[in-house]
């Protein structure tokens, strides 16, 4: 394979550390120079910029592969490092190591029986696909309790871990004042009872030479290990003290490269690719060129990239220690400069480890190294791979345009004549390509671009149109403007169900928005009160043909959420459809046909009756069920309370409003897209749409601050309402403080009074709400809207004509404020309704400032809920979504991870698509597919089977404009 | 103590027979480790199961009225 294809597929990757040999091997060069450039602008041999770590520079050639920028991918260089030096990265990794093993032969520090146990572990966890440190971790745990070396008896010290890179063994060492402690334990003591030890009984008991002992006492000679434990037990003293021993990388390499293969796989390390020792390192890669380009500034000045100017440092700092130790500078220097190149080399890998201060820019801005790269959102996983910018998309506010298909969206021309869509040329559409062709850039119907046979792309522009159109012959590519009828997808942020990303036709459009059907703003969650969407141009024939079987806005009709229609009529249509059928009110001929001249009817039924001076009429539900599948039945109840009964496609009896022809369920909507097809239902949908716009025009339909007012009999009875509930309450207070308020179960007597105010005013706003509603006419807007369900309901009327009621914080009453009150107009301790947050007056008559006040309190709080609700439910759904990513149903029937562990033996449970089953409690099993299997093993074959049956034409999944053709040929 | 393995909601766990074993992992082509794990504490998993046994538990289903399902059971 060339280097310039990609690999095809990868077999597999094995992580582990390096070899500082590999390192050196895959060298280009070594690097010493710190400079990167010379006097006259050419890179230093064996400096940063050395030609052969790669190419940046267009026209060069690079050393080392002889190849271009742009296909010369760079080479690696490597430093020789001075002295070792810790990785960070694996700074726990090393702790443990440390304290799991032997400080003298560096064996992992567990005897036979405790090895084999945790190998076993480890392969159980492997094997399970748990997680492999828990078992590792717990080995080291085990290893660090002893406190001698088991095969070579040598003892252990703890291991001091100083974040980042410093390690130290605690050590105990005799105490600089063990004279002075001996001494002192040898003097009387009458509280312990104990009596003075003379120097000769002391060198008896511990059998040192008694000159010894006395060398000893006086300070002039430091016993060795065992004459200090002997003494120490003789006198019951401690005699050391801590002391911290600093490992230096070296030390730690030196410990690392004596562990023996077979302990390191205990570890859960594979001996094989990562030998501990690795982790300290002694040759250090520098990264090609290319990951670091330096650029040219507008005055010709260069500038470098920050790993460039990180590695600057790693090798003078380098370079300093070499010259520092060859010339003998004492250990304290050597110290120092060691670790001022580990701190480089740290920062180089990682500029944010807590506890070192970050490397930074002249300018003061901490540099950007490695770990920067390739972290958080912006870095190279999230940022560059996971998401990325993508070309032939386009962004735009969205409006509304009810007489587009719900599959369709309106694009601007301007947008249209940017996404472009790639033509293959052939004999069959050489003339439109070359009309398009001929037409510009600039012209819609145009073309942007053509590619020659040969592949050399030409930009079409206004003066070569005409010339290149004659030109383009079969064979050729032409990118043509995007036309009527092109499928692109569709998309509104955030994108939290299926539904957010939907195929739709392309209608070119005049303007600036992008035009939807209002009927798919339910899916979406969009509005047009400023909404922007996203929409992207599909660039390959599999693309558009998946987009359209799979992603058309059609086929989304069932939510699998719920397995019934998220797709219906809303608001205005249901307003709409509810005027028509309400009253089953009746049109003459020219308004029937008005009311159906945006739908595909264009003959009216057999007039449904005759009027008295002999016109014939048409009735509102006669009108609707020209909308309906001919041999269509259905009952169930509406919204509006009353029973629908449809009837071989004619609507009977009933109300149709949202629970019949809404999104979110709406029952007529579900059955046609689940007894028919998708394509019947976005038919049905749309004329519903249609029909109910012709509809709610013509009756006229509009709301104003009188349809909410009540007569001023109805105005006093509820004010005697609310007095009689005051009343009430007072009653309850005075009760209350009489101390003769009997507490309900499990409530204090304070909770038990609050119940029963709130139940009281409750009660109140709910009395005033009923003597308001019955004061309302049937026609009245608000009231259609809230019984057909389009939008607001009758608690919304109760509050704009009757009472605002009890406004509530944390679902109690008002009760935050000012001490033992809630404003300065109170009393304190008033415990009265309006003291408390009780709005007495309606959003008609307008509040009073304290009223307004509290309403404002409660108002507040729902914001806050609803904020805090949508970013705690966003942060959930990513985690979820994180975490149920990689299962997928597979071809078995099962659902599975990538690791092929089963997660459910039948996809649900039941191996059955919500949005394929019944939506129906009682029957939740497909029937009709049961029934078909059963008529499948009655007929031997197809052709018996439908010639028993009668055939039913199915709609190809084309497009709207084929779909007319069928609705033709159909006889509904 | 309560028994939960009589709990109406608690459904049938049953160990599976080595021979039956390996017919439902050639049915579904996969290791005894691919399966989804049970602790051998659970309250649910049969007292005379051991760690590497594999359990069989039928549940009531809405839509298909039996759902069959195999866990690992492991310490």
């Amino acid at each position: 394979m060339s280097a310039q294809q990609t690999p095809k597929s990868i077999s597999s990757i094995s992580f582990g550390l390096m070899d500082p040999e590999e390192y050196r091997d895959m060298s280009a060069t070594k690097v010493i120079t710190a400079d990167t450039y010379d006097d006259d602008g050419f890179p230093i041999d064996m400096g940063l910029m050395d030609p052969r770590l790669g190419v940046i520079d267009p026209g060069l050639e690079c050393k080392t592969c002889g190849k271009h920028s742009g296909s010369c991918n760079g080479h690696f260089g490597h430093i020789e490092l001075a002295a070792p030096v810790i990785h960070v990265g694996f700074n726990k990794l090393i702790r443990r190591l440390l304290r799991g093993t032997c400080r003298e032969c560096s064996r992992l520090c567990l005897d036979e029986r405790e090895r084999e146990e945790f190998e076993d572990r480890l392969e159980r966890s492997e094997e399970l696909g748990k997680d492999v440190n828990d078992v590792t971790k717990a080995a080291i745990r085990q290893a660090r309790k002893k406190d001698r070396c088991p095969f070579c008896g040598e003892p252990q010290y703890d291991i001091k871990h100083e974040k980042p890179t410093t390690y130290y063994e605690v050590q105990d060492v005799l105490s600089s004042e063990y004279s002075q402690r001996i001494v002192a334990a040898m003097e009387p003591d009458e509280e312990a009872g104990r009596e003075r030890t003379t120097p000769s009984e002391l060198a008896d008991e511990t059998g040192i030479d008694p000159s010894r002992v006395q060398e000893i006492i006086s300070g002039e000679f430091r016993p060795r290990q065992d004459d200090r434990r002997a003494i120490e037990s003789a006198l019951d003293v401690d005699l050391t003290e801590e002391d911290e021993n600093k490992l230096m990388p070296s030390d730690i390499r030196d410990w690392f490269e004596d562990i023996p293969d077979e302990d390191v796989e205990v570890l859960g390390m594979k001996p094989a690719r990562s030998r501990p020792e690795w982790m300290i390192l002694t040759v250090l890669p520098v990264p090609p060129v290319t990951a670091r380009p330096s650029i040219t500034l507008d005055n010709g000045q260069r500038s470098e990239d920050d790993l460039t100017h990180k590695l600057v440092d790693i090798i003078r700092i380098n370079q300093r220690f070499m010259e520092n130790r060859e010339a003998g500078a004492p250990q304290l220097i050597i110290e120092d400069l060691w670790e001022l190149l580990q701190y480089h080399v740290t920062t180089f890998m990682d500029n944010e480890i807590s506890g070192t201060p970050p490397a930074r820019h002249r300018s003061g801005r901490p540099l950007k190294t490695l770990s920067q790269r390739l972290k958080g959102k912006e870095g190279r996983f999230r940022g560059s791979l996971s998401g990325k910018r993508v070309n032939f998309s386009a962004r735009t506010v969205i409006s509304p345009d009810p007489t587009l298909s719900l599959n369709e969206v309106g694009v601007p021309d301007r947008v249209a004549k940017e996404m472009t869509q790639t033509m293959n040329v052939n004999e069959r559409n050489l003339d439109n390509a070359r009309r398009y062709v001929a037409n510009g850039p600039e012209a819609h119907p145009g073309a942007n671009y053509v590619k020659r046979p040969d592949g050399r792309r030409l930009k079409v522009t206004e003066k070569n149109c005409e010339e290149l159109a004659e030109k383009v012959e079969p064979g050729w590519e032409v990118s043509r403007h995007m036309i009527d009828g092109d499928i692109i997808i569709f998309n509104r942020q955030p994108s939290l169900h299926r539904m957010s990303i939907m195929a739709h036709e392309v209608v070119v459009m005049p303007y600036k928005t992008f035009r939807l059907n209002t009927t798919v703003c339910p899916p979406y969650n969009a509005d047009f009160d400023g909404d922007e969407m996203n929409m992207h141009a599909l660039q390959n024939e599999e693309a558009r043909a998946e987009a359209r079987v799979l992603m058309r806005v059609q086929e989304q009709i069932l939510s699998p959420r719920f397995g019934e229609n998220i797709i219906g009529a809303i608001q205005d249509h249901i307003s709409g459809t509810y005027l028509l059928t309400h009253t089953n009110p009746e049109f003459n001929e020219t308004q029937a046909l008005d009311l159906l001249r945006a739908t595909r009817i264009d003959e009216l039924p057999p007039e449904s009756g005759v009027d008295d001076d002999g016109t014939p009429y048409w009735t509102g539900r006669d009108i609707f069920s020209e909308l309906l599948p001919d041999d269509l039945d259905l009952t169930f109840t509406s919204e509006a309370g009353d029973d629908v009964i449809i009837e071989e496609g004619q609507l009977v009896e009933g109300t149709i409003d949202d629970s019949a022809v809404g999104g979110f369920g709406g029952e007529i909507v579900d059955i046609i897209t689940k007894e028919y097809s998708n394509t019947r239902a976005r038919i049905f949908v749309n004329e519903i749409a249609a029909l109910a716009m012709r509809s709610i025009m013509h009756f006229g339909f509009s709301i104003g601050i009188d349809d909410e007012s009540v007569p001023e009999a109805a105005e006093a009875q509820i004010t005697e309402a609310i007095d009689n509930a005051y009343d009430r309450v007072e009653e309850l207070i005075e009760t209350y403080e009489r101390g003769e308020l009997e507490s309900l179960p499990g409530r204090t007597v304070d909770e038990t009074l609050e119940m029963k105010i709130m139940q009281t005013l409750g009660k109140a706003r709910d009395s005033a709400g009923d003597i308001a509603g019955d004061h309302f006419d049937d026609d009245n807007p608000a009231v259609v809207m809230a019984e057909s369900g389009a939008r607001g309901s009758m608690l919304n009327l109760t509050q704009m004509a009757g009472c605002v009621g009890q406004q509530a914080v944390r679902g109690e009453r008002i009760n935050r404020g000012y001490e033992d009150r809630t404003l300065s107009h109170f009393k304190q301790n008033d415990l009265s309704s309006d003291a408390h947050g009780f709005v007495e007056a309606s959003y008609r008559s307008g509040l009073n400032p304290k009223e307004f006040f509290f309403h404002a309190m409660g108002g507040r709080e729902g914001l806050v809920d609803t904020a805090v609700r949508t970013s705690k439910s966003g942060y959930l759904q990513r985690r979820l979504i994180n975490a149920l990513s990689e299962l997928e149903a597979q071809y078995d029937g099962t659902v599975r991870d990538t690791s092929d562990n089963i997660v459910q033996f039948e996809f649900g449970e039941d191996g059955t698509s919500p949005v394929q089953v019944s939506s129906n409690e009682e029957t939740p099993v497909d029937v009709e597919e049961i029934a078909d299997s059963v008529l499948d093993a009655e007929f031997e074959s197809e052709s018996i089977k439908s010639e028993f049956l009668g055939e039913r034409t199915e709609p190809t999944n084309l497009s709207e404009h084929t779909d007319d053709w069928w609705m033709a040929e159909g006889d509904d | 103590m309560v028994d939960v393995s009589q709990h109406e909601l608690v459904p049938d766990h049953s160990i599976v027979d080595e021979d039956v074993l390996d017919d439902v992992l050639e049915e579904y082509n996969i290791k005894k480790t691919d399966l989804p794990k049970i602790k051998r504490t659970d309250p649910a998993t049969p007292d005379e199961a051991e760690v590497g046994d594999v359990i069989k538990i039928v549940r009531n289903s809405r839509t298909t009225d039996q759902a069959v399902v195999y866990r690992l059971v492991v310490s």
